[in-house]
């Protein structure tokens, strides 16, 4: 596996982008607050992208662009075709409904057809583990229960770019383990993934690649081994 | 409703034989339509959760609170309609005219609602003031009076209102037995037909960015 991604096919490329939030400065008085002053980088087809900063330096607000959820104040996000979505544990579950009617539903919202959804509602059923109460309105399950379920939907749902932002702290230990080796695999696979979180050792773990965010701006871009050595000297 | 009816009827004794029927259809309309607009206004704060998690284009909100609004109000209108018949009155042509004022009240909400749902989430404050809004606008809409019996001076500006308008000619259908009054609805219909745009322009101008601000 080539390191760089260089060479490779771009999948998402963020050309200078600035993002600003409204901050309340005074009673009438608003004044922004720039999250992002000045970030590019590009993400390359099938490699692992980590993202690392300090809380607050804007990583998530990175992956909302990057999903396109957010438009930047400056600068553009250039998606070359590519369809990116967040990996989330419960996309708009309704809590009436059932099991499998939410694992159409939320499937539908992340971009698949229903046709679709249904073809795979055995893995779905499978990979979620829960049992009987996969046909039990939503209500009714536990949180681990309904982030089982969320992210066996999500894993199915098979974007080109998987966005992750420090999830797998869900479910007991042997779930735990199932979701760590889902995300192994899709690090593995031939999608983009990128992965934003504050602990070196998963980054050491997983990408090929890391970007360091630190005061709005790119710090450092490059192998992993070097950018985390700079991250981990800086913050000393 | 049944208290509208004790206090009206039975209290102050302005029940005319049609009295029940005319509250009815005044307290009918208005609830379709005071279930769609506090509803819009919040619908984007209220589905923060998805906007955070996938893409969807805004508008789809209020045209999701309005369609529910719609489809517990065609039930609640059919029993309506029903009342009607069983206590006498009969059906006759110009009811064809209900789907066009249907329409129309339909195009009112979607316009006032598309508007304030882009509105809100960046003066979330405004939502205490629709919740009074329409309270006031209950009182003005002519639910539990006959709006025409007003002086003149003060129908001209009861009938800004588009309410107002809307539930006298609903009346008018099933009441009175007499078409509507089309060029009213013609002015309603073609204030709320830019209102509309506006409201489809707002959304569609900060769909990406309602993001940061709820």
């Amino acid at each position: 596996m080539t390191r760089t991604g260089n060479g490779r096919q771009l999948a998402i490329s963020i050309e200078n982008i600035a993002v600003a939030y409204q901050r309340r400065a005074g009673f009438f008085r608003k004044e922004k607050f720039w999250a992002l002053k000045d970030v590019s980088f590009d993400v390359y087809h099938g490699e692992t992208l980590g993202i690392i900063g300090r809380n607050g330096v804007g990583k998530s607000t990175l992956l909302r662009l990057l999903a396109g959820l957010m438009s930047p104040d400056k600068g553009r996000v250039v998606n070359h075709g590519v369809s990116a979505t967040l990996l989330s544990l419960q996309v708009g579950f309704v809590q009436h409904l059932t099991g499998r009617e939410n694992a159409i539903l939320s499937g539908m919202m992340l971009g698949l057809s229903q046709n679709e959804i249904v073809a795979q509602m055995d893995n779905i059923r499978g990979y979620a583990d829960i049992g009987e109460f996969f046909d039990q309105p939503v209500h009714g399950y536990s949180s681990g229960m309904q982030a089982r379920l969320g992210f066996s939907v999500a894993i199915h749902a098979d974007p080109d770019v998987v966005l992750l932002d420090e999830v797998l702290g869900v479910g007991d230990a042997l779930f735990r383990e199932k979701s760590s080796n889902a995300i192994k695999d899709l690090v593995r696979s031939e999608k983009s993934v990128i992965l934003v979180s504050h602990q070196p050792a998963m980054h050491r773990q997983m990408c090929d690649r890391l970007v360091w965010i630190e005061g709005g701006v790119v710090q450092d871009a490059g192998e992993v081994k070097t950018v985390l050595d700079k991250y981990q000297q800086y913050h000393k | 409703m049944s208290v509208f009816y004790l206090i009206f009827v039975v209290v102050f004794d302005r029940g005319g034989e049609d009295h029940v029927a005319f509250l009815l259809t005044g307290l009918v309309v208005w609830k379709w339509f005071a279930a769609s607009i506090p509803q819009c206004a919040n619908c984007i704060s209220v589905n923060v959760g998805l906007i955070r998690q996938v893409y969807i284009p805004k508008y789809v909100f209020p045209a999701m609170v309005v369609t529910n609004s719609t489809m517990k109000f065609l039930i609640v209108f059919v029993l309506l309609l029903l009342f009607l018949i069983f206590t006498g009155k009969s059906p006759s042509v110009v009811w064809f005219a209900l789907p066009v004022l249907m329409g129309l009240q339909l195009l009112v909400m979607l316009a006032i609602g598309s508007v304030l749902s882009a509105i809100v989430p960046f003066v979330p404050d405004l939502k205490l003031l629709i919740d009074n809004g329409m309270t006031l606008l209950f009182f003005m809409s002519g639910i539990f009076f006959d709006i025409s019996s007003a002086s003149p001076e003060l129908k001209t500006y009861l009938y800004l209102n588009p309410m107002a308008g809307i539930i006298d000619n609903y009346r008018a259908v099933l009441l009175d037995g007499v078409w509507p009054d089309w060029p009213l609805l013609g002015t309603v219909f073609s204030v709320s037909l830019p209102g509309l745009a506006l409201g489809w322009y707002l959304l569609r101008r900060f769909d990406r960015t309602f993001i940061k601000v709820i």
